[in-house]
C-alpha cells in the first residue's frame, strides 16, 4: 500500500489503536460480568434476610445472615419461615452415592471395553462404539419412561440400586468414549517392549497399560463424577424423597404455597460447591470431556 | 475371542439399557395410560396417527426446531466472538479463560434456578431492576409468552456459550502460522484475515461447537423445566417437555413415548447430517 506517512494516516491510525484497545476491554468487562454476576447475586440472595430478598429496590447493602444455610443443613428456622424443610443433607449424600456408584460400576465395565475399542480389531467394532456414543445425544425421556414403569414394577423405585443403573446411561458411554482416547495415546510400540521383556496379557495391563494411563483414568473419573452429579432428568421420576440428589432436592425449595428463596439460593451454592472445586482439577479436560474425547 | 470377552460387561450394561428403550418402542405403539391399565392395546401406529392433527404436537415442533436455530446462531456466533476475544492480546486473559470454565461444569437446573432469582417479574428482581436504570420497564421475564422464550434462551446461552467459546479458541491456538505471514506481507485487512483465513481454517471447529449444540438444543428440558415447565400458556413446550408432560402429567405413557419417538429421529436426522458435514471439514483441513 503506497500511502505517504503523513500526518493523518499516522493519527487516525492511533486513534483507530486506542478505540480498539477501549473495545476490546469493554468486551471483557461484559464477559466477566455476565459470566461472574449470577454467581455474586446467588452468594448474596443466599445471606438474606426473607424480607431483604423480595424488597424492591434490591437491596445490595443488608445485614448478613447465615439462617439459610441453617435452614437448609440442620433445619432451624426462624418465626414465620419454617416450612416443610427439605433433608438437603441426606440429598448432598444421595448425589454421592448415586453418582459415586454409577461411576465405580462404570469403571468395572468401562476399562477393559475401552481398551478393547482402543487397542483390537474386530468384527462391528466401530458399530458398537457408535452405539455407545448414541446414548450421548439421545433424548432422556426415550429411556426414562420405560424405566419409570419397569421401576415401579420391581421394585427399583426410589432405591439407590435402581438409580446408579439409571445414571449409568450417563456415565457408560462417556466412560467407554474418554477412556478410549486416553488408551490410543499410549504408542502400541510400549506394550510390544513390555511382551518381549515376557509379560504376560494380563502384566502387560496391569503394570504398563494402567499406570501409563492413570492420569487419563482419573480425569475420566472426576469428570464421570461431576456429568452424574448434574442429572437431573433421571432422578426427578425415579427417585422419591430419600434418595433425591442435590439438582432436584434444589427445586423443592419451590412449592404451589410458596418459594424459599434463601434457602434455594444457598442450595445452589452447594450443590455446585463440588463441581467449581472438581474443575480446578481438570481443568485442561473438561471440553474433551463434554466432547466425549473428540477434541483433544 | 479376547476383545469380545472385554466388551462383556459393558455388552451386559448396554443390553441392560437397550431393553428398556425397545419396550418403550413397543409402548409407543399402544395406549397405554398408566391410570387405566384396562384400557391397554396395541393400536399400531395409532399414536403417531393422530399427531399431524394436533395443533399442540405441531407447536411442540415448530418450537423446538426454531428454538434449535435461534440458540445455536446466537451461541456460535457469540461463541465465535468471546474466542477472538480471549485469542487476542488482552490483559488478564488467563484469568478470563478460567473464569469462562464456571459454568461449564454446572447443573443446568442449578443454572435455571439461579436466573430464576434474578428474573423475579416484581420490581425486586435485580434484572429489572438494572433494565430501570436505562429507562425499561419491569419485564414479566419468565410469566409472558415472549419474554420466557428469551429468557430461557438467555440461561441456555450462559450456561453454553463457554463450551462453544472454549472448543473455537482450542481451534484458533492449533492454526498455523503461515496464512497470516502471507496475509501480513500481502496487506491484508484484519476483516478480510477473519473473513478469508480464520473462518474458512476454523471450520471444522466450528461445525463440531454447532453438532453438539444443536443436539442439545434439541433435547434442551432442564432449564425449561426448572424455569417455566413449558408455560406460560405452553410456549416454551417443546418436543421433550411435552413427551414429558404426556407421560407424567396426563399419565398417557403410550403418546409421550412416541413423542420421544419422534424427537428421536430429528436428533438422529441432524447427527446423521452433521457428522458426515464434520468428517468432510475435517478431511479437508487434514485434522
Amino acid at each position: 500500500m503506497s500511502t505517504p506517512h503523513g500526518d493523518r494516516p499516522r493519527r487516525s491510525r492511533r486513534v483507530m489503536s486506542v478505540l480498539r484497545v477501549s473495545l476490546l476491554t469493554l468486551a471483557a468487562v461484559v464477559l466477566v460480568v455476565w459470566t461472574v454476576f449470577p454467581f455474586f447475586w446467588i452468594l448474596l440472595t443466599s445471606l438474606k434476610q426473607p424480607l431483604d430478598v423480595i424488597a424492591a429496590p434490591p437491596k445490595l447493602v443488608f445485614e448478613p445472615t447465615l439462617d439459610n444455610y441453617a435452614g437448609i443443613f440442620i433445619g432451624r428456622q426462624r418465626g414465620s419461615y419454617a416450612s416443610a424443610r427439605p433433608d438437603f443433607p441426606l440429598f448432598f449424600l444421595n448425589s454421592i452415592i448415586i453418582s459415586g456408584g454409577a461411576v465405580l460400576l462404570s469403571f468395572l465395565a468401562g476399562i477393559p471395553a475401552s481398551f478393547a475399542l482402543a487397542r483390537y480389531r474386530f468384527r462391528f467394532k466401530e458399530q458398537l462404539a457408535f452405539l455407545f456414543m448414541s446414548f450421548r445425544f439421545a433424548p432422556f425421556i426415550a429411556f426414562l419412561i420405560p424405566l419409570y414403569i419397569l421401576f415401579q414394577r420391581t421394585g427399583l423405585y426410589n432405591t439407590y440400586h435402581g438409580l446408579i443403573f439409571a445414571y449409568q446411561i450417563i456415565a457408560l458411554p462417556f466412560t467407554i468414549w474418554m477412556l478410549r482416547s486416553f488408551f490410543m495415546e499410549i504408542p502400541t510400540e510400549v506394550e510390544e517392549a513390555a511382551k518381549i521383556d515376557g509379560c504376560s496379557w494380563w502384566g502387560v495391563m496391569t503394570r504398563v497399560i494402567l499406570p501409563l494411563s492413570l492420569p487419563g483414568i482419573a480425569v475420566t473419573v472426576i469428570l464421570g463424577f461431576m456429568f452424574c452429579w448434574n442429572a437431573f432428568n433421571y432422578p426427578l421420576m425415579l427417585a422419591g424423597r430419600q434418595t433425591f440428589p442435590v439438582t432436584v432436592g434444589a427445586i423443592q425449595f419451590i412449592s404451589y404455597e410458596q418459594v424459599l428463596w434463601g434457602q434455594m439460593a444457598a442450595a445452589s451454592l452447594v450443590a455446585v460447591l463440588p463441581q467449581l472445586i472438581l474443575s480446578l482439577f481438570v481443568q485442561k479436560y473438561i471440553v474433551r470431556g463434554l466432547t466425549m474425547g473428540a477434541i483433544r | 475371542m479376547l476383545p469380545y470377552l472385554l466388551m462383556l460387561p459393558a455388552l451386559l450394561l448396554l443390553v441392560g439399557m437397550i431393553y428398556p428403550f425397545c419396550l418403550g418402542v413397543y409402548y409407543s405403539l399402544t395406549s397405554y395410560f398408566l391410570q387405566y391399565p384396562h384400557l391397554f392395546r396395541f393400536i399400531g401406529l395409532g399414536n403417531y396417527l393422530k399427531m399431524p392433527g394436533d395443533p399442540l404436537f405441531v407447536y411442540s415442533v415448530q418450537f423446538t426446531l426454531a428454538y434449535t436455530a435461534v440458540a445455536v446462531l446466537v451461541q456460535v456466533s457469540l461463541g465465535i466472538g468471546v474466542a477472538l476475544l480471549l485469542h487476542g492480546r488482552i490483559i488478564g486473559r488467563g484469568v478470563l479463560r478460567a473464569m469462562m470454565l464456571m459454568p461449564l461444569m454446572m447443573p443446568p437446573v442449578i443454572t435455571a434456578l439461579m436466573w430464576k432469582v434474578m428474573m423475579a417479574s416484581t420490581k425486586a428482581g435485580i434484572l429489572n431492576h438494572l433494565l430501570g436504570w436505562v429507562g425499561l420497564g419491569p419485564v414479566n421475564w419468565l410469566g409472558s409468552v415472549n419474554a420466557a422464550m428469551v429468557s430461557v434462551l438467555i440461561i441456555d446461552t450462559w450456561g453454553n456459550l463457554p463450551f462453544v467459546s472454549l472448543i473455537l479458541l482450542g481451534g484458533l491456538q492449533s492454526l498455523p502460522y503461515e496464512p497470516y505471514e502471507a496475509a501480513v506481507v500481502d496487506g491484508a485487512s484484519g476483516w478480510d484475515v477473519l473473513r478469508y483465513i480464520t473462518l474458512p481454517l476454523l471450520k471444522p471447529f466450528i461445525i463440531l461447537a454447532t453438532t453438539f449444540r444443536i443436539m442439545d438444543s434439541l433435547r434442551i428440558f432442564d432449564v425449561i423445566y426448572a424455569t417455566t415447565v413449558g408455560g406460560p400458556a405452553d410456549a416454551t413446550m417443546n418436543l421433550h417437555m411435552r413427551a414429558f408432560w404426556h407421560a407424567f402429567q396426563w399419565y398417557s405413557m403410550g403418546m409421550g413415548m412416541a413423542y420421544a419417538m419422534v424427537l428421536l429421529v430429528l436428533v438422529f436426522i441432524a447427527s446423521y447430517v452433521l457428522m458426515r458435514y464434520w468428517r468432510r471439514a475435517a478431511a479437508q483441513a487434514e485434522l
